[in-house]
């Protein structure tokens, strides 16, 4: 468990910020305490104070978890968010996809939004702008990226791709094992 | 000539302003016939004339008007250049023409032009009227503009007026249409095709969508199924549904026929509980017809999540995108800070999930039916049961078919088990509680059935699979007939008929042998009944984990458990009655569990029949048990035993005998239950006395022990000891029970069940003689004092546990001693756990006994040392100590804190900035670290009453209204005074005169008091009075200069109150006139900021009117001059006067000017 380096540091909020833009300054500096990111078996960790200092009893190799964690490295230093995120992304999301409660099901599975699926979209969301992606009943189902803008979801088939998955809630059913 | 000639209207401009409608006419009559000429000169806003044009009506032919034209246009005359052209018919000509033409018109259609029209049922539409003439004959018909005859609307708004739509008023947007009409293409070449080829999507493109998608509702409501993990609603068409969910399981289908009673019972139910389960159905009947009941209920709800899915998922389709599904397009777009109103929705399926759980319950019913052969899901199962208890309703439920179908169902099933085969593990023990109500049949059902409820709440979760697989089976085997039970009945009677001819034992082989007539298997059957049950206890015995988990909970809980237990006593104590007295050569806890047992079932039977006889066989039954549980313990007559044991084996013909044994640790908590545990002590008792044994004395405690214990027991008294106990007991017992089992599989043939049995007890008894041998030695060895006793007996039997502890102190000490005795020989096999509890004692003695070290003289001495040692000054620790140390670590704490929390602080920083090179746009922003938060909630305030701050967000409602009032009501006292408020100022001007008017002031203010108590009407009137008062006092009215004139003679009033304090404090008037301010309660404060101006204000009134106070240049009066500008207001009314004369002179001008405007045209 160690604080991230500048450019673990960079890496990850530039692909946070994808999502919350600058609402990203709100997870930093909460009102609330002291927040921090916890690099821990190649798991970034969105940490509290307190828990951090909890956590500092325990041996590394021991340590499971600590924290919300928001996603890993990977090999190649590129930085994942996992589904864990979410509930910090979806608060602060600029740009929101909701998605028709017919689709909900094949987006929890893991597919793509199509625009058949498409029920509600943010004004003026631009392509590959990272959306987090609600039900009608706006419940957070997951993230993803705006395959389209949202001129272009106007005029594209009914089949095509509006936003990329990336991760979902039923992740934690299928993924349970790799999300701590 | 004169024909062609028309009446024209011209229009000269251009003329010059002296020329008058003479010359005109003059200068026109040269063409035509000048009938009227109009001259009208257009004028500036100062009145100079601008343009002076003419209309010239004339009569003139056109080559005259031409002439005409041609030479005066764009001629100069009379200092203008003449500009003549055509000009419309004067209205006044027009009009009175059209009046004439209308009535010519009248005149003709009434004499026949018309005459046709209307023979011929037509209207004349096309009338060369003017627009908004009538059609006559035709109320509510128009011309309208363009010459339409259309009909004047009255079409009602939406505030309820009625709006006139008069089409003459309107252009009405009616076109013709181009002669190019005919070229339109026809419809069906409209639609433009779209390239592409077969593939789905074109065709989509193209309109044409296969059946799949055709009713895009269904659809739908198949995906919604999909996504709801249960999925298994039916839709009204199965092949869309095989297309949709390949993966339906056809258990749906099966299930399906089963669960449509339940469902159909299901709307019932739920009526009572709560209409929104009703709404969903409508709603759900709304949109499929047939499938939906289906689809709700059986829809097998596993958890409440789901269902809440389900539902918010249903709502929102019909709120939101019922209509908008169909299309695809139908995607909204949203801001940023877009909030859809989900509360609603949440709330509505929070209502919905009350009322599912009640389908819950009843699915699992309907699942319960379902699963008939029972095989199926344990773990389904299982969860039933857990939501069955979670459920408060459902178990009531089944209570009650528990009582309503349980004596049928009951024997039905018994039936069924000796027509059918044997069925699973489950089923089996139900089988074999059916079994027993059977052979009890005369028993009071009610309370079997309480007991299988209780059984149902407490047992473990199997034996409520059981119940329910039974309870289906009942279900299935409804059919049986009334016959069949009597003749079982018939069957029972004669069993204790038999018994109180023959014995105990023989009522329950006869039992046993009726119950095989009737069966066609039934000893196959029945042993493997006992099988079962056997193999349950046996793995509870073997899971010696298991069964504490098991058991204890059980005891721990209610009397109900107590009762489940009893029931499941009763259900293998009936088979021990038949057939476990050859087992008797099982450890002497086995015995007396059985003595118990046995004792309890005749008991028990005989006290729900109520019937004699019945009793007499119990008491048959129970000597004899008595005498063999006089046996068992002591041990020393195991011919006897084996003679009772060869008498019974023969006579019993079921050859289980092994289950017994397996039986006895549930069957050793019937005891608790047992009603009559004085009964059994004294027929133990009995048996004592008839035993030859050498322990006859402590056979005796034995049983006088054993009555108090199930006394005791009869108090539900639940205690880990006594499930422990009890499971050493069963594990004792097991080995047996093993054993038996092997003996279970001869069971058909008698012989060889014997002797097998025989060889089998044999080796048992000698087994139990070698046991008995080494708990002989080892009592041997220990000299018990009798502070070990309890400890001992803790080990006796696993009925008695605790009850020993307290009996013993109860009772006396001679009975304990033979009973310690006893029991420890009885528990050989427990000896062991008890000498671990042995240790216990000695232990504490060791504790209170001296220590060697401390022994002798220098022992104590350092005894006292060390018992000084802890309070020697010198070891004392100091404050100082605590100081130091805690002052380090502090400092060390703090600077932990402080390292870790400049560590966070900086790790903070590093990300801020990178978080502001990544965005590169909020430098500022985060540059104040306060700002963020503080702009994150200056939108959204949370309040919080307790905040004083937060006290401006609240509404004030009743202060202001309140204080309104009571302003009002000082207004109002005040206007009532205020007349006689100045009346006193007079009085009180001056220090000489207050004795004078002393009097006259008093009246007035007793004059007062009526006025402030009069309402308002009587305030009113006394304003009146007032004012003209007011009036006479001031000839100069005109010395307020802000007021213009007399405005308000209440102003004027509360101003004149004021002007009280202003005198007091110039001329320092004398403390009685406080009296009056306070009399006028405390006028307000603002009044005291405006005093000085308004009090010198009136101060002129009482010049003028009382002149003789002053003098006509009072001193004290010069310098108010200063302030009050009365002459000066004088001047100010001038020029204001004149101000307003002006402006009101503008005004007028401006009107007429406008009028004037509006005028000509």
């Amino acid at each position: 468990m160690r604080p991230l380096t500048e450019e673990e540091t960079r890496v990850m909020f530039e692909k946070i910020a994808k999502y919350i833009g600058e609402n990203l300054q709100l997870l930093v500096d909460r009102p609330d305490g002291t927040y921090c990111f916890r690099l821990h078996n190649d798991r970034v960790y969105y940490v509290s104070e307190k828990i951090l200092k909890l956590a500092a009893n325990i041996a590394g190799d021991k340590l499971v978890s600590l924290g919300t964690c928001f996603g890993k490295f990977t090999k190649t230093h590129k930085f994942r968010l996992h589904i864990t995120a979410l509930d910090y992304l979806a608060p602060y999301a600029k740009y929101k996809v909701w998605i028709k409660p017919g689709a909900e099901q094949s987006f929890l599975y893991g597919n793509h939004v199509l625009k058949s699926g498409l029920g509600r979209i943010t004004e003026n969301t631009s392509q590959y702008q990272g959306v987090v992606v609600y039900s009608m009943a706006d419940i957070p189902l997951g993230f993803g990226v705006a395959a389209k803008s949202t001129q272009d979801c106007r005029k594209v088939d009914p089949m095509a791709i509006v936003v990329f998955h990336q991760a979902d809630i039923g992740e934690y059913v299928r993924h349970e094992e790799t999300l701590t | 000539m004169k024909a062609s000639r028309e009446a024209t209207r011209l229009f000269v401009g251009g003329l010059g302003q002296s020329v008058s409608a003479a010359d005109l006419q003059s200068q026109f009559s040269r063409f035509g016939d000048v009938s009227d000429v109009e001259i009208i000169t257009r004028k500036d806003d100062q009145g100079n004339p601008q343009k002076v044009f003419a209309y010239i009506n004339i009569r003139v032919a056109e080559s005259d008007l031409k002439k005409c034209m041609s030479v005066l246009n764009n001629t100069k005359w009379k200092g203008g250049t003449l500009q003549i052209q055509l000009a419309k018919e004067s209205f006044l000509h027009r009009l009175a023409r059209e009046r004439e033409e209308a009535q010519a018109k009248n005149e003709k259609s009434v004499l026949g032009n018309t005459n046709l029209l209307e023979k011929m049922g037509m209207v004349d539409f096309h009338m060369k009227a003017v627009p908004g003439t009538e059609v006559p004959g035709h109320k509510n018909w128009v011309v309208s503009k363009f010459g339409r005859v259309l009909p004047v609307l009255h079409l009602k708004n939406q505030h309820k007026r009625k709006i006139k739509y008069d089409p003459s008023k309107y252009c009405h947007n009616l076109k013709k249409i181009g002669e190019d009409f005919t070229n339109a293409i026809p419809v069906s070449n409209l639609t433009w095709e779209l390239e592409g080829g077969n593939d789905p999507m074109s065709k989509k493109r193209q309109g044409k969508f296969s059946d799949f998608f055709s009713p895009p509702k269904k659809i739908i409501k198949v995906q919604k199924d999909q996504s709801s993990t249960l999925s298994l609603t039916l839709r009204p068409r199965p092949g869309r549904v095989i297309m949709e969910n390949p993966h339906l399981p056809q258990q749906q289908t099966t299930q399906e026929i089963p669960n449509d009673p339940v469902t159909l019972k299901s709307p019932q139910l739920p009526d009572s509980d709560s209409q929104k389960l009703k709404s969903v159905f409508l709603q759900t009947s709304g949109l499929e017809n047939t499938g939906n009941k289906n689809s709700i209920s059986e829809d097998d709800i596993d958890s409440e999540d789901e269902l809440r899915l389900m539902i918010a998922r249903e709502e929102n389709l019909e709120r939101t995108t019922w209509s908008s599904i169909n299309e695809y397009d139908s995607f909204e777009i949203v801001r940023d800070d877009f909030k859809s109103d989900v509360h609603k929705l949440c709330s509505l399926t929070g209502l919905g999930n009350k009322n599912v759980s009640c389908f819950d319950s009843e699915d699992n019913v309907g699942r319960d039916y379902d699963n008939d052969s029972g095989d199926t899901d344990d773990t389904a199962m299982k969860k039933n049961v857990g939501k069955v208890k979670k459920s408060t309703g459902f178990p009531q439920m089944e209570q009650s078919v528990y009582k309503k179908s349980s004596l049928k169902n009951r024997k039905k099933c018994e039936l069924s088990d000796h027509c059918t085969k044997v069925q699973k593990s489950k089923t089996n023990v139900e089988l074999a509680l059916s079994h027993r109500v059977k052979q009890l049949s005369f028993k009071s059902l009610s309370n079997s059935s309480s007991s299988e409820d209780a059984d149902s709440l407490s047992e473990s979760a199997e034996s409520e699979e059981g119940k329910y697989n039974a309870m289906m089976k009942n279900c299935l085997h409804v059919t049986l007939s009334l016959a069949d039970l009597g003749h079982l009945a018939a069957s029972d009677l004669k069993a204790p008929k038999e018994d109180s001819e023959s014995g105990g034992w023989e009522t329950t082989s006869k039992c046993d042998r009726a119950s095989k007539s009737h069966g066609t298997s039934g000893g196959l059957h029945r042993s493997r009944q006992c099988i079962y049950p056997e193999e349950i206890v046996a793995s509870l015995l073997e899971g010696e984990e298991n069964t504490p988990g098991k058991q204890k909970p059980k005891e721990n809980n209610l009397k109900l458990k107590f009762q489940a237990f009893k029931g499941v006593g009763c259900l293998y104590g009936k088979q021990p009655v038949k057939k476990s007295l050859k087992e008797n050569v099982a450890s002497s806890n086995i015995n007396k569990n059985e003595h118990s047992l046995k004792l309890e079932d005749p008991t028990s039977m005989s006290l729900e029949k109520g019937l004699p006889y019945s009793n007499g066989s119990s008491s048959k039954l129970t000597p004899f048990q008595g005498a063999k549980k006089a046996d068992d313990p002591n041990y020393i007559q195991p011919q006897k035993r084996q003679f009772t044991f060869k008498t019974q084996n023969h006579k019993v013909q079921s050859p289980s005998s092994s289950e017994k044994g397996s039986r006895n640790p549930i069957s050793s908590l019937l005891p608790l239950k047992d009603k009559k545990p004085l009964r059994l002590g004294a027929e133990t008792s009995l048996r004592g006395f008839d035993e030859d044994c050498c322990h006859g004395t402590t056979k005796t405690g034995e049983d006088s022990e054993k009555r108090p214990d199930l006394t005791s027991h009869m108090v539900p008294e639940n205690s880990p000891e006594f499930s422990r106990m009890n499971t050493q007991g069963s594990k004792t017992d097991f080995p047996f029970s093993l054993n038996s089992s092997s003996n279970v599989f001869a069971k058909d043939k008698h012989a060889e069940d014997n002797q097998k049995r025989l060889s089998a007890l044999e080796a048992r008894q000698k087994a139990k003689e070698v046991q008995k041998k080494l708990v002989h030695n080892a009592l041997a060895n220990l000299d018990g004092p009798p502070e070990d006793k309890p400890t001992h007996i803790i080990f006796g039997s696993d009925s008695e546990i605790e009850t020993e502890e307290t009996s013993i102190r109860e009772q006396s000490q001679l009975v304990e001693k033979p009973v310690k005795e006893v029991l420890s020989r009885a528990s050989g096999t427990l000896f062991g756990s008890s000498s671990e509890e042995e240790s216990d004692p000695e232990e504490d003695r060791n504790r209170f006994r001296i220590k060697p070290q401390f022994e002798g003289r220098a022992g104590q001495k350092l005894m006292n040392l060390q018992s000084h040692f802890g309070t020697d000054d010198r070891f004392r620790m100091d404050s100082r100590f605590l100081e130091s140390d805690s002052e380090e670590e502090r400092e060390d704490v703090n600077e932990k804190k402080t390292t870790e929390k400049e560590e966070l602080a900086a790790e903070k920083l590093k990300a801020l900035n990178i978080v502001q090179s990544i965005l590169q746009t909020n430098l500022s922003n985060s540059a104040s670290k306060g700002s963020v938060p503080a702009k994150k909630f200056k939108d959204i305030i949370h309040y919080d009453p307790t905040r004083h701050d937060h006290a401006n967000y609240e509404k004030k409602r009743d202060d202001k209204p309140k204080e309104s009032k009571a302003m009002r009501k000082k207004k109002r006292e005040e206007a009532e005074k205020l007349p006689v408020v100045s009346k006193e100022m007079y009085y009180d001007i001056t220090m000489d005169l207050k004795e004078i008017f002393q009097t006259t002031k008093d009246s007035h203010e007793k004059k007062d008091a009526p006025y402030v108590d009069c309402d308002e009407e009587k305030a009113k009137e006394v304003h009146v009075p007032a004012a003209p008062v007011m009036g006479a006092k001031q000839p100069s009215g005109f010395t307020f200069s802000f007021f213009d004139s007399d405005t308000k003679d209440v102003k004027e009033e509360t101003y004149r109150v004021e002007t009280v304090k202003p005198s007091r404090t110039a001329w320092q008037v004398a403390p009685r006139f406080q009296d009056s301010s306070s009399e006028e309660d405390d006028v307000t404060e603002e009044t005291d900021d405006r005093k000085s101006s308004p009090g010198e204000v009136s101060l002129p009134a009482k010049e003028t009117t009382r002149f003789f106070f002053f003098s006509n240049n009072d001193e004290r009066l010069l310098g108010s001059d200063l302030f009050w500008r009365g002459m000066g207001g004088n001047i100010s009314r001038n020029s204001w006067e004149a101000r307003t004369n002006n402006l009101r002179m503008d005004c007028r001008k401006k009107h007429k000017d406008a009028k004037r405007r509006v005028k000509p045209k």
